[in-house]
C-alpha cells in the first residue's frame, strides 16, 4: 500500500481510536515511521480526538491537583521506588532499591568505630596482662602474709592455751647465751619450744632437747636451728607426761642416746 | 492562579522526559478534566472516578519514559492509560464486562454547571463547533475512544456489520476535524 492508499483505508482511525487489533497496531506503527505524511494524518486524526475530548472535559473535584502533587511529592521522598517500567522476563515490574547515601556514611562510621575499637582491645589487653600479673603476685605476696600469720596464730594459740605451762631454759657457763623457752602442755604432755634465741649450731653439731624424768634425761628430740624458717617458729618436741626438769645439750649432728655437753637448762616449777 | 506557559507538545514531552514537576503541573491543568470526562463516561460513582484520575496521572508521572513519541501524540497514550485503568478498575471491583457508556448529555451539563473548567482550553467552544456532528458519529467514537469497545462490541452494539466499522470511524472522524478547522 501506499501512503494515500493507507490514509484512505480507515485504518488510522481505528488506531488512533484505540479499535485497531495487534497485528493493525504494529502495522500501522511501521507505516508511520515509513511514511512522514501518514504520520502527519496519524496526527492529525489524534489531534481532532484530542479535541474531541477537550471537548467533553469535566473538571475534576476542588483539592484533586494538590492531593496528585502531594502524593507525588511524597512518593519522591522514599528513596525506595518501584520503577514499573524495568520489566523482568516475566513481566513483573522489578523494583530498583537504591541504596540510601547515608548507608556510605553508616559504613565509614563502622570501620573507624572498628580501627578504634582494636586500638582498644591491644590497649587493654596490654593492661589486663600487666594487671593479672600483678595480682598474681598480690597473690603469692597475701598466701606469703596468710602463711606468716597462721603460724603467728598458732605460736599464739600455743602461748595462750591455758594448760600451756612455760619453762625458761638459761643458758649454762660453757654457753651463756642458750636461752630457749618451752611450752609445755600440762593436759596432752606436748611439749613446743621457742629456739629463736639458741645461737646457731657449729657446722657438724646440732642442738637435742631432753627431759629431766627422775633425774635421768630423757631424749626429746632435735632442734632445727639451722633452717631459718623453723627455728622462728614455735616446734614440737616429743610429749612428756610428767618431768622435773628440760635441758639442751649440743650434741654431734643426729643426736646422742645420751647427752655430752648440756648447754641449757631450767626447772619445772610445779604450781 | 499562575499565569500559564504554552507550551509546544515537544517542549511539554522533553520537560515531561526530565521529570520537570511544573511541566506535569501544566500537563494536569490542560487535560485533567477531558481525562475526567473519559472516567465519567465510564464511572458514576464521582468518588471512584476521583481515585481513577489521581491514578491515571500517577502512572502517567511515573511510567512517562514509556512514552514513545514516534507512536503518536502525547494525549493519544494519556486516554489509553485512563480508559484501560478505569476498565480494569470497574473490572476488578465486580462490574463485570457489561460496561455502559453514558451519553454526553449528562456531561454537558457537568460542563456547564462547573465553572472550575480550567481555561486553557475553551471547551464550551469546541463543543459549539461539534453541533453537527450526527449522533450516530459521536457514538461510535464514544464506544470507541472514550468507552474502549472493540470493533465487535461496536458492531453489536450498533447492529452494524463488522466490516462497516472501519468506515463510519473514519466518516466520524472526517467529520469531526472538518468541524474544528
Amino acid at each position: 500500500m501506499n501512503a494515500q492508499e493507507i490514509i484512505s483505508s480507515g485504518i488510522l482511525e481505528l488506531y488512533a481510536s484505540g479499535l485497531a487489533s495487534a497485528d493493525e497496531t504494529a502495522q500501522v506503527q511501521q507505516w508511520i515511521q515509513q511514511y512522514p505524511e501518514v504520520k502527519a494524518e496519524l496526527d492529525d486524526i489524534q489531534l481532532g480526538l484530542e479535541n474531541y475530548a477537550l471537548a467533553h472535559a469535566v473538571a475534576p473535584e476542588a483539592g484533586a491537583k494538590e492531593k496528585l502533587f502531594a502524593a507525588i511529592n511524597a512518593a519522591a521522598d522514599k528513596t525506595i521506588t518501584a520503577v514499573p517500567l524495568m520489566q523482568t522476563t516475566n513481566g513483573v515490574a522489578a523494583p530498583v532499591v537504591p541504596i540510601k547515601n547515608y548507608w556510605k556514611w553508616v559504613a565509614a562510621a563502622a570501620v573507624v568505630l572498628l580501627v578504634g575499637s582494636t586500638i582498644l582491645n591491644v590497649t587493654y589487653y596490654n593492661k589486663y596482662n600487666t594487671a593479672a600479673k600483678a595480682a598474681e603476685e598480690k597473690d603469692a605476696q597475701l598466701a606469703a602474709i596468710n602463711q606468716k600469720e597462721k603460724s603467728a596464730q598458732s605460736d599464739l594459740d600455743v602461748v595462750n592455751n591455758k594448760y600451756s605451762l612455760p619453762v625458761n631454759l638459761n643458758g649454762q657457763q660453757n654457753s651463756p647465751d642458750a636461752k630457749a623457752k618451752i611450752f609445755w602442755m600440762t593436759n596432752t604432755g606436748d611439749v613446743m619450744i621457742d629456739a629463736s634465741n639458741l645461737p646457731d649450731a657449729p657446722a657438724g653439731m646440732q642442738y637435742q632437747f631432753w627431759a629431766i624424768v627422775d633425774g635421768k634425761p630423757v631424749d626429746g628430740g632435735l632442734i632445727i636451728t639451722t633452717d631459718k624458717g623453723k627455728k622462728y617458729h614455735f616446734q614440737k618436741m616429743k610429749a612428756f607426761g610428767r618431768a622435773e626438769a628440760f635441758a639442751i645439750s649440743l650434741e654431734k649432728e643426729g643426736g646422742n642416746p645420751v647427752p655430752t655437753k648440756v648447754v641449757s637448762t631450767g626447772a619445772v616449777c610445779k604450781i | 492562579m499562575s499565569p500559564q506557559t504554552q507550551y509546544t507538545e515537544a517542549e511539554l514531552v522533553e520537560l515531561l522526559q526530565n521529570r520537570n514537576q511544573q511541566a506535569f503541573a501544566y500537563l494536569y491543568d490542560h487535560y485533567c478534566g477531558a481525562l475526567n470526562g473519559v472516567i465519567l463516561r465510564l464511572v458514576e460513582d464521582r468518588e471512584l472516578a476521583a481515585d481513577i484520575l489521581q491514578e491515571a496521572f500517577l502512572k502517567i508521572w511515573n511510567n512517562f519514559s514509556s512514552y514513545d513519541v514516534s507512536k503518536g501524540r502525547l494525549f493519544t497514550w494519556m486516554i489509553n492509560i485512563t480508559r484501560n485503568l478505569t476498565i480494569d478498575t470497574l473490572r476488578s471491583k465486580g462490574y463485570k464486562k457489561q460496561r455502559q457508556i453514558s451519553g454526553d448529555e449528562n456531561t454537558v451539563s457537568m460542563v456547564s454547571e462547573n465553572s472550575a473548567v480550567p481555561e486553557q482550553f475553551d471547551a464550551l467552544g469546541i463543543r459549539k463547533q461539534l453541533v453537527n456532528l450526527k449522533p450516530e458519529q459521536r457514538r461510535i467514537i464514544d464506544l470507541a475512544y472514550f468507552g474502549g469497545f472493540t470493533q465487535d462490541e461496536i458492531s453489536r452494539e450498533l447492529g452494524i456489520p463488522l466490516g462497516t466499522v472501519k468506515t463510519r470511524m473514519r466518516t466520524a472522524i472526517l467529520e469531526l476535524r472538518k468541524m474544528l478547522q
